[in-house]
């Protein structure tokens, strides 16, 4: 049974990763209709991006300057790259998302070369003597918990409590809620629609850099690192639903734990380890085949 | 107050205004008949800045509004409740209302605002631009905190106003805006176009799909917000009875034309309008 918990708990930390990236491609694809496929890519390079910076400076001063670096890049990508394309089919403006994700892996691979680097997890921070992050691990009941798991869980559940409270009490959150759903009758709200969608792209970015920084530490820093991950979070959004966030943090655990559990327990044999994400992924067929619209998906409920 | 003059509007290579000129003053209601396709709608489109004017003028307060946006245009104390109500359906009755207070919250009426200055030089506006980059997010922010209790106050002031108005958003406050009735969902449209506590309130077809009896409670609150709280109306109606007798002064659009003008009494009064608009 203590293998049992272990696995659970594992799962829930990489789960969490996948959430907040899925999590940054449903704030996309909420508003705009695009799935995001370079949204990995942003993530990793921002990630790069941290690394350099921990060349010369602090971990919590880099975090906070990261997230402002990954935001300004959303930004960027979106005025620059995404804003000319809107209004052309969806088809088209994903291939644009896909010629992004070739730029900016290869920018990357031009930059910080393909040898992968170790990226280090947050350091060790004490509260009143009850250390909070940092090495080693804590035994929790029968488990053992890596501070490192502990901080990606901290870190998943507070960004889904601040996006909470942003969509749903200030005036912005709910401006882009209004501008997902209804961009004519925002206009006449007086709300910029434009900007909203800036925005969306920045917050976006933000989260999926922090999905890169807490991942990370885990597998190497290198071009490629996010791709198994976009993998997993797109199953996972897909999953929770692509319009719903909090679907995306529900499916990217579900995803991040029955994974752990399918290569721990099914038999070598014929399933295994090498099979994990074969399995998982037969898992979101049947639950879609339930539920066409994902776990948390709309069902529109409208008097006409 | 608002002042139409030769405006040409198209969607298109669909020209679907040739020129309409009107004039709404201010403490009226003005009601604009027709068709359907004469034009009606793209009227108040144009107005809101939905849709660009070719040419012509469109003033409001004096102020040329035709080559401003929608967003721009709501700030100035214009508000457009759009034909079929558009509202956001998904969120709730409360949320709609705050939407519609958005544009007084936002900042958008000038201060941390970029403003448009077309009388600089390419160069110059991009400097500009930099430079309200730069600062304007600065003073939207201080502007955010020092003004919250009164913006907060100012809210809640409204909202009273639009529950007297509207008892039942009141009880439905937190129900999905999509499931209201129909009648109701009226209501809340025109509660929302309140909150912005426009001088100017613009009406699309506020009796389109409703019951006889619910249009008639709506057109006798239109009529109270307009004796009680001074706001000038420019309703667009089909049913040109209704809009008639709250009306002070009506125009008759015929396929992107003025046909007629006059006041409510004298359309009422006159064979052509009685023969096509109002049934007898």
């Amino acid at each position: 049974m203590t293998e049992f918990w272990q696995q659970v708990v594992t799962g829930i930390a990489t789960g969490s990763v996948y959430g907040l990236l899925a999590l940054a491609m449903v704030l996309i694809y909420r508003s705009t209709s695009v799935l995001n496929f370079a949204q990995g890519e942003m993530a990793m390079l921002t990630t790069f991006v941290a690394w350099s910076v921990l060349q010369w400076g602090e971990y919590w001063v880099m975090f906070p300057l990261v997230l402002l670096i990954a935001a300004g890049m959303g930004a960027f990508i979106e005025r620059v790259v995404i804003r000319p394309v809107e209004g052309a089919p969806v088809l088209n403006i994903i291939i644009v998302t896909l010629g992004l994700f070739a730029i900016l892996n290869n920018v990357a691979t031009w930059r910080w070369g393909g040898i992968p680097k170790g990226f280090p997890a947050p350091p060790e921070i004490q509260v009143t003597g009850v250390k909070f992050m940092g090495e080693g691990a804590l035994d929790i009941g029968p488990t053992v918990v890596s501070y490192h798991d502990l901080t990606i869980l901290v870190f998943a559940v507070s960004i889904m409590v601040a996006l909470y409270l942003f969509f749903q009490y200030t005036p912005t959150g709910l401006a882009m809620r209004a501008t997902a759903q209804n961009p004519v009758a925002s206009r006449l709200m007086g709300i910029r629609v434009g900007r909203m969608l800036t925005v969306g792209w920045a917050l976006s970015a933000a989260v999926g850099a922090v999905a890169g920084l807490l991942i990370a530490p885990l597998i190497l820093l290198q071009p490629p690192m996010m791709m198994g991950v976009l993998l997993f979070a797109f199953a996972a959004a897909v999953l929770g639903g692509l319009d719903s966030p909090v679907g995306a943090v529900v499916g990217g655990l579900i995803i991040g734990v029955s994974e752990n559990l399918v290569g721990t327990y099914t038999p070598k044999e014929w399933l295994g380890p090498d099979m994990k994400l074969t399995v998982t992924l037969l898992i979101i067929v049947v639950v879609l085949l339930i539920r066409p619209t994902g776990i948390f998906g709309r069902r529109t409920m409208r008097r006409v | 107050m608002l002042q139409l003059r030769e405006v040409v509007a198209a969607y298109g290579p669909i020209v679907a205004l040739h020129g309409v000129s009107l004039e709404v003053h201010e403490g009226s209601i003005v009601t604009v008949l027709g068709a359907n396709g004469a034009g009606k709608s793209t009227t108040l489109r144009a107005i809101s800045g939905l849709l660009r004017p070719e040419s012509g003028i469109i003033e409001f307060e004096g102020r040329r509004v035709d080559r401003l946006s929608p967003e721009q245009i709501v700030s100035l104390g214009m508000s457009h409740i759009p034909e079929g109500r558009q509202l956001f359906s998904e969120l709730t009755v409360l949320e709609n209302l705050r939407l519609g207070a958005y544009s007084r919250f936002s900042g958008a009426d000038g201060g941390g605002r970029l403003s448009q200055r077309e009388d600089l030089s390419p160069l110059g506006r991009l400097q500009h631009y930099l430079f309200h980059a730069a600062t304007g997010g600065i003073r939207d922010l201080a502007r955010g905190v020092r003004g919250y209790r009164q913006r907060k106050q100012d809210f809640e002031a409204a909202l009273r106003r639009v529950f007297d108005y509207f008892p039942i958003l009141a009880e439905r406050k937190s129900q999905v805006a999509g499931t209201l009735s129909g009648g109701e969902q009226q209501m809340l449209a025109i509660s929302r176009g309140l909150m912005a506590r426009p001088r100017l309130l613009l009406l699309d077809e506020p009796s389109m799909g409703l019951a006889p009896m619910v249009t008639r409670e709506i057109f006798e609150i239109i009529e109270t917000i307009n004796r009680t709280q001074g706001v000038t109306i420019l309703l667009v109606e089909q049913n040109a009875n209704l809009a008639l007798e709250i009306a002070h002064y009506g125009y008759v659009l015929e396929t992107g034309r003025i046909a007629l003008a006059d006041t409510s009494e004298n359309l009422r009064k006159n064979e052509a309008v009685q023969r096509s608009y109002l049934g007898q």
